[in-house]
């Protein structure tokens, strides 16, 4: 089973909602997260500002912060190695790394199909 | 007293700021522990003045009061709580991890949620640690202003649930490994206050309009979550004795009795203690013994008379004019009167012709009705802070939620309703309304202390984030912080009364505005009974004691100062609003 680790910078809350300015990238990010989750993906989160022993434990995430400093964060391991850093992946990435297929969205064709107004 | 008898384990006192909670609630930890019981008094206010009424400096740790044998309090105070979590969180990484990330780390830390939750704990803690309760046989909680207070109680209640549906992060709430240990302690706070044989909850109210409403919305909030043991007390009730000897207790114990007459039906269903006004200040041992005795000692009927000498809010108005446009910020601790003098102070702007828009947040307020239309050059709003809250979680879902499934939206939804939005709520349409003071006069009041700062903490986190985009621009700007610590476009009002606590409240408040580079402008004391000049001995008794406080405001605390009168008539009205500016009539 693949696992993925996402390093998140000092966060509020891993939606962004408590910031100044609600962050776009960090609400798209949490739902995905969601959505991979549910569909089977083990990824687990770790904020630099509530659990900074995640970082200091993990002898790579360590020697990341050592050279790129906190500003090149978030930081995703997939079973242990870098890959990606500096940006959140999107949906298609997680679900190619985790093996999961984009199941939902391919069987049900066109987005009308369902009982959402996305139309 | 109905609500000593039978007293349970916990006993609440909540109430809006000014009427007394904690007056009360020291004077029954007091009764209680020389009753033979052993008595902890918790304070969890962030500005709470325990310790100041004891003599004796608290803080977070339980201290035995010498004065008084079995009787302990503690202080919770928020900001050393935050700082221990800080510490819990970010001690084993130091040398760990490189010192700019701790630094980034503790930065992230001492935002508002942090505080909130370090307080949060220590209180959930209080009502279920059994290894601190059980060597007591009360615990007495000095709540924070209501609405903090509820919103400590709710959380319980929501965060269960949040848990228990298994949804989302937790977000806020910090790492949800953290939490899933806590639960089993946030439902026991639940189950002590759901049950009546363990919890009371004791309203104090003054009897005045705005005070028994505000009761009868604790009352029904808290009896919403479980809460229903409920008592009211009416405290600083004018002796009905008094009214004979003079118009303005005339007049004060009409308006007292009527306010009492119209109380919300809710309320009038609940055991009801009255306690009198007293002639001296309550602070001290032997002054708080005497509060919750029915019969009060009888004042000097034979006191000099009282001649108050301050200038009048006209005068202070007068300066503020020669300006032509600026904000106006009336703060204060609540009760103290600050949307009235905020409206006075606007409608005396608006008398001399000047543009004025006069805003507030307190969501007691009704001021804008009495005044809406009904003065030229005068605009007036209010920030509901529960509209604001939901405009706000309604445009960031619009916005930011806008590419999200139904999964997806859910999830924010959920997010959204943590504690810290409706902050960054108000201070949005804080910031949007300031704006205006450019080109007129923006006067606003600002809700009670605890939440006042949190939004200047926003400001401050605002400024620092637009800082750091138009720096690197290179562009101009100025931040709703910058514009607070000009005082060519802010002055700040500080409103007090004349009594020993108010006024060391204040004086602590303008020491964390100064730390945040806020100098305030001027002091008002309202409601003076000095500046009213009575005849009845015990307001005459209450006016001398006011010297000592206006003294001191005058010579150690303000570089400017007025002193309102307490008019015979409740001050709703325009007309009622111009005399509170009027200057003070001279001693005969």
């Amino acid at each position: 089973m693949t696992t993925i680790h996402v390093f998140d910078p000092a966060l509020c809350c891993s939606s962004g909602v408590c910031g100044v300015d609600t962050d776009q990238a960090l609400v798209t990010f949490a739902a995905d997260v969601d959505w991979a989750k549910k569909n089977g993906a083990q990824i687990e989160r770790f904020n630099l500002a509530q659990q900074p022993m995640a970082f200091a434990d993990n002898v790579t995430v360590k020697g990341f912060l050592e050279r790129s400093g906190q500003e090149a964060l978030p930081l995703i391991l997939v079973n242990g190695d870098i890959a990606l850093a500096g940006r959140y992946p999107n949906r298609a990435e997680l679900a190619r790394w985790a093996g999961v297929k984009e199941a939902a969205e391919a069987q049900q064709g066109s987005c009308c199909g369902g009982k959402t107004s996305c139309c | 007293m109905k609500f000593l008898e039978g007293a349970p384990r916990f006993l609440f006192f909540t109430g809006k700021g000014g009427v007394g909670k904690t007056s009360i609630a020291c004077a029954t930890a007091i009764q209680l522990a020389e009753a033979g019981r052993r008595v902890l008094l918790v304070s969890t206010d962030p500005a709470s003045n325990v310790g100041q009424v004891f003599g004796v400096s608290i803080g977070n740790k339980i201290t035995s009061i010498s004065d008084v044998s079995r009787l302990f309090a503690l202080e919770i105070d928020p900001e050393a709580a935050a700082q221990a979590y800080r510490d819990r969180i970010v001690g084993p990484v130091r040398g760990q991890l490189p010192e700019a990330v701790v630094k980034g780390i503790e930065e992230q830390l001492s935002g508002a949620c942090t505080t909130e939750i370090a307080a949060f704990d220590e209180f959930t803690a209080l009502l279920t640690d059994t290894e601190i309760t059980s060597s007591y046989d009360h615990i007495v909680f000095d709540t924070a202003p209501t609405g903090h207070t509820i919103r400590l109680l709710q959380l319980p209640v929501a965060w269960s649930g949040f848990l228990e549906a298994g949804k989302g992060d937790a977000s806020c709430l910090g790492p949800l490994a953290g939490l899933e240990k806590q639960r089993t302690q946030y439902s026991a706070a639940v189950q002590a206050l759901a049950d009546g044989q363990r919890t009371r909850l004791v309203l104090v109210a003054r009897a005045q309009n705005s005070a028994l409403r505000e009761a009868a919305r604790t009352h029904g909030e808290l009896a919403a979550i479980g809460l229903t043991q409920q008592f009211l007390i009416v405290n600083g009730l004018l002796p009905e004795e008094e009214a004979a000897l003079d118009p303005l207790a005339k007049a004060i114990y009409g308006r007292e009795q009527a306010a009492l007459a119209a109380m919300p039906d809710e309320l009038h269903a609940l055991p009801r203690d009255d306690v009198p006004l007293k002639p001296f200040n309550l602070v001290g041992l032997d002054a708080l013994r005497q509060l919750l005795v029915e019969t009060a000692p009888q004042p000097d009927a034979a006191g000099e008379p009282v001649a108050l000498r301050a200038p009048s809010l006209s005068d202070l108005v007068d300066d503020i004019a020669a300006d032509g446009h600026g904000l106006v910020m009336l703060m204060g601790k609540g009760g103290v009167g600050k949307t009235t003098l905020a409206a006075a102070v606007a409608v005396e702007l608006a008398r001399r012709g000047l543009p004025v828009h006069l805003t507030t947040s307190d969501p007691a307020a009704h001021l804008t009705e009495t005044l809406h239309g009904s003065m030229a050059h005068l605009t007036v709003s209010r920030i509901d802070p529960h509209a604001e809250t939901e405009r706000y979680r309604q445009e960031v879902l619009r916005t930011k939620g806008a590419k999200l499934d139904a999964q997806g939206r859910a999830l924010l939804e959920e997010d959204l309703r943590s504690p810290c939005t409706e902050e960054i709520a108000v201070f949005q349409a804080f910031s949007r309304i300031i704006r205006e003071a450019g080109e007129k006069f923006v006067v606003m009041d600002t809700a009670p202390t605890g939440h006042t700062l949190l939004l200047l903490d926003a400001t401050g986190a605002y400024h620092r984030e637009v800082a750091r985009m138009l720096d690197a621009k290179g562009g101009h700007y100025t931040t709703p912080m910058m514009q607070l610590q000009d005082s060519k476009r802010t002055k700040v009002l500080f409103v007090s009364l004349a009594e020993t606590t108010p006024v060391l409240e204040a004086a602590n408040l303008q020491a964390d505005l100064r730390r945040a580079g806020i100098e305030p402008w001027a002091w008002v004391i309202n409601n003076s009974v000095a500046a009213a000049r009575p005849r009845s001995p015990l307001l005459r008794k209450r006016a001398q004691n006011e010297l000592v406080e206006v003294e001191k405001v005058a010579r150690l605390h303000a570089r400017r100062y007025a002193a309102v009168p307490l008019l015979e008539e409740e001050p709703v009205g325009v007309e009622r609003l111009l005399k509170l500016a009027a200057p003070l009539r001279e001693p005969a």
